[in-house]
C-alpha cells in the first residue's frame, strides 16, 4: 500500500510551502526583497494498465487504464519578479531602482554579487559601500569636503562643494540585467550571484531600454503581499491536515488488515 | 480456497489502489495544473464449473475490480500571481514542451526565460509556439504582454504565440512532472489564456475526504466479511472433526 508514502510526500510539500511563506513574511520589511513561490509537480506513475493497450483482437483499447501516482515533489522555489513600492527616505545615498536592474557589489573574495538594495553609505575613505561595508563595483569615492551629492536617473553622481556653483561629476553608477532574473542564486544579505541559468550580467546605463531608472532618496520596499501570503498559509495548513488525515486512514486500514487471522 | 474469499480479496486490493489514488490527489492539492483522477470499478465475471451440461446450471462468480481510471479534466481555479509569463489555460487544451524524451503536454503554465531568453518551464523544457518552434524574447524588450490567445508581445511588437493543443483524450497518459503524453495532437485555433494567473489543482478536498471515508468503510466491511467467512470455515472444520 502506497498511500502512507504518498501522503508523506504531500505533507513534505505543504511543509515546504509553509517554510517559503514564513520566509516571505519574515522579509516583509526587507528592502527590495523578492517574494519566493514554491511550485510542485506530480511524481512518477505506476502503470498497472496502460491506456490505449489492446483489449481484443478487434482493436478495442483500454479507454483510461490504471495509473497510480506516487505523490508530489517540489520543482522550484522561484522568485516572483515584482517591483516593490518606493518609499521616500530622503537619504542622499539611498537609491531605488525602478525597473529590472541590479547594482554590482564587490564581495570580500573579489567576486561580484548583485543587489537591488540601494541603501549605501560612505566609508572612512569616502567610498560608496552597502550596509555590510562592501563596495559598489563602480568605485564611487565621495570627496570629504563635498557638501551634498546628487544621483541622476541615469546614475551620474555629482558632488557639490561650498562656494562653487557647478557640481563636479565624480562617477557613474551602472546597472546590470540578466537574461533570466529568476535564475540568480540568492546569497542572503540581499545579494545574488549569477549562475548558468541566469546568464552573464549585461552591464548598462540606467535609463536605457529594459534596465530601469534610479531614484535618489528612495528605497524599494519588499515585494511581499501579506494578504496573499496569509491566504496561502491557510491553504498550506489545511493541505497539511488533509494529508495527515490520509495517513490516519491508511493506518486504520493497515490495522484492519493485520486483524485478519 | 473458497470463492467468497477470492471475491473479497479482489475487492480489497481494488480499494487499496483506489485509496492510493485518493492519497495522490490529496498530495497534489497544490500542484499547478494537476487533474484529479478517479477510480472506476468494473464487474469481472468468472465462469466456474464450466463443464456443466445442464442448461442454466453453470455458475458464475462476479467480482468487482478496479477496471480503469477516469481523469477529471475540468478546469482548476485560477490563482493570481502577477507573473508576466504565468499563463493559465481555461477550457480544453494543453501547452506543449520539448523534453529530452520528446514532446509532452502540460497544463502547468508557470513559464520563465532561460539564459538565452527562450521561454521554458521550471524544468527547463522549451515551450513550443503554435508552429512548433521556440519563443525567444529579446533582451531589450520592455514589459511583456501575453494576449488571450497566447500572443506574446513587447512594446507592441509580436514576438511569438504560445501553442495550445488538444489530443485524443483516450490516449492521454500521465508521466509525472505535470507532463502528459498523447497521440493525435492538434492545434487549438482560439485558446483562452489568462496571463498573470496559474491554474490550480482541480482536486476538490471535500470530495476526496468523502471518497477516503467511503473507501475506508468499504474496506472495513470487506475485512468483517473475511472474518465471518474465516469463522464459518473454522466452524465447518470443527463440525466435521466431531
Amino acid at each position: 500500500m502506497n498511500a502512507l508514502k504518498i501522503a508523506a510526500t504531500g505533507m513534505a510539500a505543504q511543509q515546504m510551502r509553509v517554510d517559503v511563506i514564513s520566509n516571505n513574511i519574515a522579509n516583509m520589511s526587507t528592502t527590495a526583497y523578492q517574494p519566493r513561490v514554491a511550485e510542485f509537480a506530480d511524481l512518477v506513475y505506476q502503470q498497472y494498465q496502460t491506456p490505449g493497450s489492446l483489449t481484443s483482437q478487434t482493436g478495442s483499447v483500454v479507454p483510461a487504464g490504471i495509473q497510480i501516482g506516487m505523490g508530489v515533489r517540489p520543482t522550484t522555489v522561484s522568485m516572483e519578479i515584482v517591483q516593490g513600492a518606493l518609499s521616500e527616505t530622503g537619504g542622499d545615498l539611498d537609491i531605488a531602482v525602478s525597473g529590472r536592474g541590479f547594482f554590482e557589489i564587490i564581495q570580500p573574495d573579489g567576486s561580484s554579487a548583485f543587489t537591488r538594495d540601494g541603501k549605501f553609505y560612505r566609508d572612512a575613505d569616502g567610498l560608496m559601500v552597502n550596509s555590510d561595508g562592501l563596495a559598489l563595483a563602480d568605485q564611487i569615492t565621495i570627496p570629504n569636503d563635498a557638501q551634498r551629492v546628487t544621483i541622476s536617473q541615469d546614475g551620474e553622481v555629482v558632488a557639490y562643494f561650498n562656494n562653487v556653483t557647478n557640481g563636479q561629476t565624480i562617477g557613474n553608477i551602472s546597472l546590470n540585467v540578466f537574461a533570466n532574473t529568476k535564475g540568480l542564486e540568492a546569497l542572503g544579505s540581499n545579494l545574488y550571484r549569477e549562475t548558468e541559468a541566469s546568464g552573464a550580467p549585461i552591464n548598462g546605463t540606467a535609463g536605457t531600454e529594459g534596465i530601469g531608472v534610479m531614484r535618489q532618496g528612495y528605497l524599494e520596499d519588499s515585494g511581499v503581499d501579506v494578504v496573499e501570503e496569509i491566504s496561502e498559509l491557510i491553504e498550506a495548513q489545511r493541505g497539511y491536515e488533509l494529508n495527515s488525515k490520509i495517513i490516519t486512514a491508511a493506518d486504520e486500514m493497515y490495522s484492519a488488515t493485520t486483524r485478519i487471522r | 480456497m473458497d470463492n467468497a474469499i477470492y471475491t473479497m480479496l479482489t475487492r480489497q486490493s481494488g480499494l487499496m489502489r483506489e485509496f492510493s489514488s485518493v492519497a495522490n490527489n490529496v498530495a497534489n492539492m497544490a500542484t499547478t495544473g494537476f487533474k484529479a483522477e478517479n477510480g472506476v470499478f468494473s464487474e469481472y465475471i468468472a465462469q466456474i464449473e464450466a463443464g456443466s451440461t445442464v442448461p442454466g446450471s453453470a455458475t458464475s462468480l462476479s467480482m468487482g475490480r478496479l477496471g480503469a481510471h477516469a481523469t477529471d479534466l475540468s478546469d482548476g481555479g485560477l490563482q493570481m500571481t502577477g507573473g508576466e509569463l504565468d499563463m493559465a489555460l481555461s477550457g480544453e487544451g494543453f501547452f506543449q514542451v520539448r523534453t529530452p524524451n520528446g514532446e509532452r503536454l502540460t497544463r502547468a503554465g508557470h513559464f520563465m526565460l532561460n539564459q538565452d531568453r527562450i521561454l521554458v518551464n521550471p524544468q527547463g523544457h522549451t515551450v513550443l509556439g503554435t508552429g512548433g518552434g521556440e519563443i525567444a524574447i529579446p533582451q531589450e524588450a520592455g514589459s511583456i504582454q501575453v494576449g488571450r490567445d497566447g500572443t506574446i508581445s513587447a512594446d507592441g511588437i509580436e514576438l511569438g504565440r504560445v501553442g495550445v493543443f488538444t489530443a485524443d483524450s483516450i490516449t492521454l497518459r500521465r508521466e509525472g512532472n505535470n507532463l502528459w503524453t498523447a497521440e493525435n495532437i492538434q492545434n487549438v485555433e482560439e485558446p483562452t489564456i489568462a496571463s498573470g494567473f496559474l491554474e490550480q489543482s482541480n482536486v476538490n478536498p471535500v470530495v476526496e475526504m468523502a471518497r477516503m471515508i467511503e473507501v475506508q468503510r468499504h474496506y472495513d466491511a470487506g475485512q468483517a466479511l473475511l472474518d465471518i467467512e474465516d469463522e464459518r470455515i473454522r466452524s465447518v472444520a470443527r463440525t466435521l472433526r466431531q
